[in-house]
């Protein structure tokens, strides 16, 4: 997708999954993610397909992550800052272990 | 806790040029001016992070290019203006013609609460036009203005197999950026139709009067179809892949070809981003020549909300020089309706400005929206959230399903997060489409606040402070 960035003078060390990466201080979440070559952010709530940014100005709600002691954010709004820990959002079906469709059925 | 914004005569919401040039031209004239904005540092999408490319990284400013260059003028000029500057700030809530004053909800660093301007002005700016094709979720897929966003912001640069894709100013800027970056696209589809012989004849009167960017202009094109893998007359644009974008097929006078990419990057055009007007209330009307909603404006600036205007391309797409000549207007008229509350129109419209509308009316007529993305496929996904298809759409509408707003009920079709964002347009076209009428008629959905995510606990949160906030009101008005 895009370029693998390698150097940085003012970097930033975050963490995706559990898995350390470095950003540009000033970067968004998003871009330091897709700097750092990850490109799911998250799986949709409907059927689960994987998403990742869109529009990258707020608008598409695409690039929701979850960050420790921050909870759900844009992750194209959000700056990324210096140990934050970042994960995907907790999927409906992962958690539950069923369909959040099949149980709106019931 | 207490972080009390200033009383202010006037809150711009949007630091593009818009919003920044009105609120300069307030502040400076002595207007109590506070500008919001979401992002981090003022400039909007065109100038996005302009202060920090010309203090980390001058090398960039050329292959930017000097449209953007010319942003760092308006900042230096913002930051010496004395207005008060928010960055961060999401605007959840205008309120309604109904309350008794003007109030704005926001957050700012997790916390919401209200700010009480005497005037509102919207500097929203646009967003890029709904893109609805078969693979647009996918990963791989974004829009071409989020990559100049990651490029600008954070030079972030796409690998060489990236394919651009769709029609418009912006497509071909992108690319020339590309190239100055040492980037050659896989290929550029463009999937307008061939120049008419109108659009032909109104680019040549913006010839004569905007040359320098007609110029300008026709070297982008040039250097697509010449340095380039520009593909013309390209229709049924496909995204390919399983977890992750893998390849792009598309048509030419009937042949399909295929490329293999991991970045597929989309453009149609730009439309006002208008959810904050119409949450607001404002009338609005669907442009036909535009193809897109926007706000009803009277004078410069004016809307049906006496105490709120709306400038830039917030309220007509226009691009930057526009937004900035349409900026001083809007704050003309905003002054002078903040000394006698008396609506005055300013109607007198500089030769500048007219020249611009002409190069903007050629726009229009050459670069129309794309007919594939307009009314697409039954089997194609619209609303991006709640995974509602085309086809979902026009049963319901053959159904008698009269409205998008009525649509939500049967689809959920925009109930997600984004609020419409991504498919508003796309129904109101589809539902039109089935009922023969006009997409006026259809009308759009009916946007509500809070039109950014809030929690119940900010919510809860604000209530003390909004308290705390009327004491010290109250007793600095009997003391």
């Amino acid at each position: 997708m895009f370029r693998l960035r390698t150097n940085s003078t003012d970097p930033v060390t975050f963490s995706f999954e559990g898995h350390e990466f470095t950003a540009s201080r000033g970067d968004t979440v998003a871009a330091a993610l897709l700097g750092s070559g990850v490109f799911i952010f998250r799986n949709s709530a409907v059927s689960s397909t994987p998403r990742a940014p869109f529009c990258m100005i707020g608008n598409c709600y695409e690039c929701f992550v979850q960050v420790e002691a921050m909870g759900i954010v844009q992750a194209c709004l959000t700056e990324v800052t210096e140990g934050m820990q970042i994960t995907k959002l907790s999927n409906s079906i992962d958690e539950h272990g069923m369909d959040i469709k099949e149980v709106s059925k019931e | 806790m207490t972080t009390q914004l200033p009383l202010c005569d006037v809150a711009v919401i949007g630091a593009g040029p818009a919003g920044l040039t009105a609120a300069c031209e307030l502040a400076e004239s002595g207007r109590n001016v506070v500008v919001l904005d979401e992002q981090g540092a003022p400039g909007g999408q065109i100038y996005k992070g302009v202060e920090k490319v010309f203090a980390d990284r001058p090398q960039d400013i050329g292959p930017l290019g000097r449209e953007y260059a010319a942003g760092k003028a308006l900042m230096s000029r913002f930051r010496q203006s004395g207005a008060h500057y928010q960055p961060g700030v999401s605007v959840w809530q205008i309120t309604s013609d109904q309350e008794p004053e003007l109030a704005l909800g926001l957050i700012e660093n997790g916390l919401a609460r209200m700010l009480y301007p005497k005037h509102l002005i919207l500097a929203t700016g646009a967003m890029e036009r709904p893109t609805p094709f078969e693979g647009w979720t996918l990963p791989g897929v974004m829009t071409v203005g989020a990559a100049q966003t990651l490029l600008k912001s954070s030079r972030l640069l796409p690998e060489d197999d990236v394919v651009l894709a769709g029609t418009g100013p912006l497509l071909y800027l992108y690319a020339m950026q590309l190239k100055k970056f040492g980037i050659r696209p896989q290929a550029i589809l463009d999937t307008g139709p061939p120049l008419s012989l109108r659009a032909s004849l109104l680019g040549l009167r913006a010839l004569m009067t905007c040359p320098k960017a007609m110029f300008q202009g026709m070297r982008w094109l040039w250097s697509a179809a010449v340095k380039m893998n520009l593909i013309r007359g390209v229709d049924l644009l496909k995204a390919q892949g399983e977890n992750h974008l893998r390849s792009v097929s598309f048509e030419v006078g009937g042949h399909r070809h295929e490329l293999s990419t991991s970045l597929l990057l989309v453009h149609d055009g730009v439309i006002p981003n208008t959810w904050l007007s119409m949450s607001a209330g404002i009338k609005h009307h669907f442009n036909e020549i535009q193809d897109c909603w926007v706000p009803q404006i009277q004078g410069a600036g004016l809307t049906s909300r006496d105490c709120i205007s709306i400038v830039g391309d917030a309220a007509s797409i226009g691009g930057a020089e526009v937004a900035m000549l349409q900026g001083e207007r809007v704050a003309r008229e905003v002054d002078a309706y903040l000394e006698d509350h008396q609506r005055s129109e300013t109607l007198i419209e500089s030769w500048v400005l007219r020249r611009q509308r002409w190069m903007r009316s050629f726009i229009d007529e050459a670069f129309p929206s794309t007919a594939q993305f307009q009314l697409p496929e039954n089997d194609i996904v619209v609303c991006r959230c709640e995974e509602v298809t085309a086809g979902e759409i026009r049963t319901v509408t053959e159904r008698g399903c009269m409205g998008p707003n009525q649509g939500k009920a049967f689809t959920r079709c925009g109930m997600g997060p984004c609020m419409g964002r991504k498919c508003g347009l796309t129904v109101s076209r589809l539902m039109a489409q089935v009922r023969g009428v006009s997409v006026q008629e259809v009308g759009h959905y009916r946007i509500r606040s809070p039109i950014r995510p809030i929690t119940v606990g900010q919510l809860a949160d604000m209530e003390s402070s909004l308290n705390g906030d009327n004491q010290s009101l109250l007793s600095a008005d009997s003391s």
